[in-house]
């Protein structure tokens, strides 16, 4: 709906908030800036662009940006109390919680896709990148909004969303979906990194994802469906009091 | 009146067949904490004032109303139909709540119009200026909420809440931070919306401004309903109950003595240099100590109330339900 969605846009862009996004997807830029300047003769320009783009991108600013967003596009209301000019309305929870995780995801996958497109071509100088850098933004996008309906379930489930979110990122996603096949299965970042290598033409060695599209895609969206499910059950039963007010 | 099971109806122009609020034997507990114990109440047409002291239970009570809040026991109907898990209730319901953040990058008008297109009026900027007008806001309607006022912000909310012209009007603590020109001004607009035949229910933690705008009353003490019923009768209540005063007197044993034999005295403490008197009949005693204290020509230096507090106040009429 409209009205939610322009209220949940001037609310995640508010200055701080900005500022803080502008500068995070600035640190890839400004990684492939040294590289550019370095210019290293022994590493394949190819390879170096992709880790930077899975490790530092898809690893790291993607799923923090989308911890920042994701957590505030319904949170920060919550906190503050201006949830209840929504919510006090006629309006199906279903319907909210899709604008918000629309407004969401598109401020999530904007920013970091935009900040993989310019690392990724500063990098590479504008050599063919056999669609690494396409790949990647795909890919992102794809992530931006699995990462975004997670984190917007968070915000419901606790008041400490932010903090509980970043332990999910760095514990989880940055250590132990990397460490075992098992694991891999349930990490936002590997769905990601599938999609991106489906679309790219590069080598299996470029960005190393262990999964194929066809079990990335499907894994991504049950994940991104489930998590709306319990979001919309969590609000259509919220309570604006919090547990021990009177 | 009775502390439960009160079938309280609201003054007001018309009378509906089915309550407009009504809670069934409602009770809503945090883990030991037990918030609302056991209340069973129904809501007509007009004003009503939820009076309590803060942490009573108002809030959760007003909650419960509003659909945010599940009841742990028992059943809160808002117009015929449970009010929790059911957002088509807003279509007739207004909520305005204590909290004080808006949305401070918006102008009034645009958070009222917005109001109004949630609700999904077919002319939404008409319906916001009504709103405005019926809180006389236009003439700040175009600067942004985080330039009002604590009474203009709240005035704007109360435009938001009613822009879809609810049957049923809920305000948590409407009063809070206004200036007394501000109270006035919501007290007249309460009024006018509750002879209009809404239902309007406000808390409040202070008499004066429920003896203002109520002519029914709801009070809630320590999560259960100590009294409900009509305003008057129930300042008479609070003002009838046991009253302890403390004394000073030039001379407080003859002041005691002379108290003793007067019938609204319902016991005298003489220690050190302090005097105390318990009386059952506030009317009659306070217009007998002047006249026994003249008659046994002591001077009264102080009469001073030792149990005034709200809280003492509330308790008593708990203790009598």
């Amino acid at each position: 709906m409209r009205v939610i969605a322009e209220i949940t846009l001037r609310q995640l862009l508010s200055r701080r908030r900005t500022l803080l996004l502008v500068v995070l997807c600035l640190v890839p830029v400004a990684v492939a800036f040294a590289f550019r300047l370095a210019d290293p003769v022994d590493v394949d320009p190819l390879e170096w662009t992709g880790g930077l783009l899975a490790n530092l991108g898809l690893g790291v600013l993607l799923p923090v940006v989308a911890l920042l967003v994701g957590t505030a596009a319904l949170g920060a209301e919550i906190e503050d109390g201006t949830a209840v000019y929504i919510l006090a309305r006629p309006i199906p929870r279903r319907e909210v919680i899709l604008t918000k995780l629309g407004v969401g995801t598109a401020i999530t996958a904007l920013v970091t896709c935009a900040s993989a497109l310019a690392a990724g071509t500063l990098a590479l100088r504008g050599a063919d990148d056999d669609g690494l850098v396409l790949g990647v933004v795909v890919g992102t996008a794809f992530g931006a909004l699995v990462y975004t309906a997670i984190f917007l379930l968070l915000s419901l489930l606790t008041r400490r969303a932010l903090i509980y979110g970043l332990f999910y990122v760095l514990i989880w996603e940055g250590l132990l979906a990397g460490l075992f096949a098992g694991t891999r299965v349930l990490s936002v970042k590997q769905y990601a990194l599938g999609v991106a290598e489906a679309v790219a033409d590069v080598g299996p060695d470029v960005l190393e994802a262990p999964l194929e599209a066809s079990s990335a895609v499907p894994l991504g969206l049950v994940v991104a469906a489930a998590a709306v499910a319990l979001a919309v059950r969590r609000l259509q039963g919220f309570n604006l009091l919090g547990d021990a007010a009177t | 009146m009775t502390a439960t099971d009160v079938e309280h109806r609201a003054a007001g122009p018309a009378t509906v067949a089915e309550p407009a609020v009504e809670l069934r034997a409602v009770s809503r507990w945090y883990g030991n904490v037990v918030a609302v114990n056991d209340i069973s109440l129904s809501l007509g047409p007009g004003v009503t004032g939820l009076l309590g002291p803060n942490g009573a239970g108002k809030s959760t009570l007003l909650h419960m109303m509003a659909g945010f809040l599940e009841p742990s026991a028992g059943e809160v109907r808002v117009l015929g139909a449970s009010a929790w898990r059911r957002p088509a209730m807003y279509d007739h319901v207004g909520l305005v709540p204590e909290r004080e953040a808006v949305y401070s990058f918006l102008t009034g008008r645009r958070f009222v119009e917005a109001a109004a297109r949630l609700h999904r009026l077919p002319d939404a900027k008409a319906a916001a200026a009504r709103a405005i007008a019926t809180v006389e806001l236009e003439g700040a309607q175009d600067r942004a909420l985080g330039t009002y006022s604590k009474g203009m912000r709240q005035r704007a909310k109360v435009a938001a809440a009613l822009v879809h012209e609810p049957a049923v009007l809920l305000l948590d603590e409407p009063f809070n931070g206004m200036d007394p020109k501000q109270r006035l001004q919501m007290v007249d607009l309460l009024r006018r919306m509750g002879a209009e035949g809404r239902t309007i229910l406000f808390s409040s933690h202070i008499l004066e401004e429920v003896e203002r705008l109520a002519e029914s009353v709801l009070v809630i003490v320590s999560g259960r309903l100590a009294a409900s019923g009509n305003f008057r009768e129930i300042r008479r209540l609070m003002t009838d109950r046991p009253h302890t005063f403390t004394v000073h007197s030039s001379d407080d044993r003859r002041l005691a003595a002379a108290l003793i034999g007067e019938p609204s005295t319902a016991g005298v403490e003489l220690e050190h240099d302090r005097l105390s008197v318990r009386t059952a009949d506030f009317g009659a005693f306070t217009r007998a100590l002047p006249r026994l204290a003249r008659a046994a020509g002591v001077r009264l230096d102080e009469v001073r109330p030792t149990d005034e507090s709200l809280e003492s106040v509330f308790s008593y009429l708990v203790r009598r339900s």
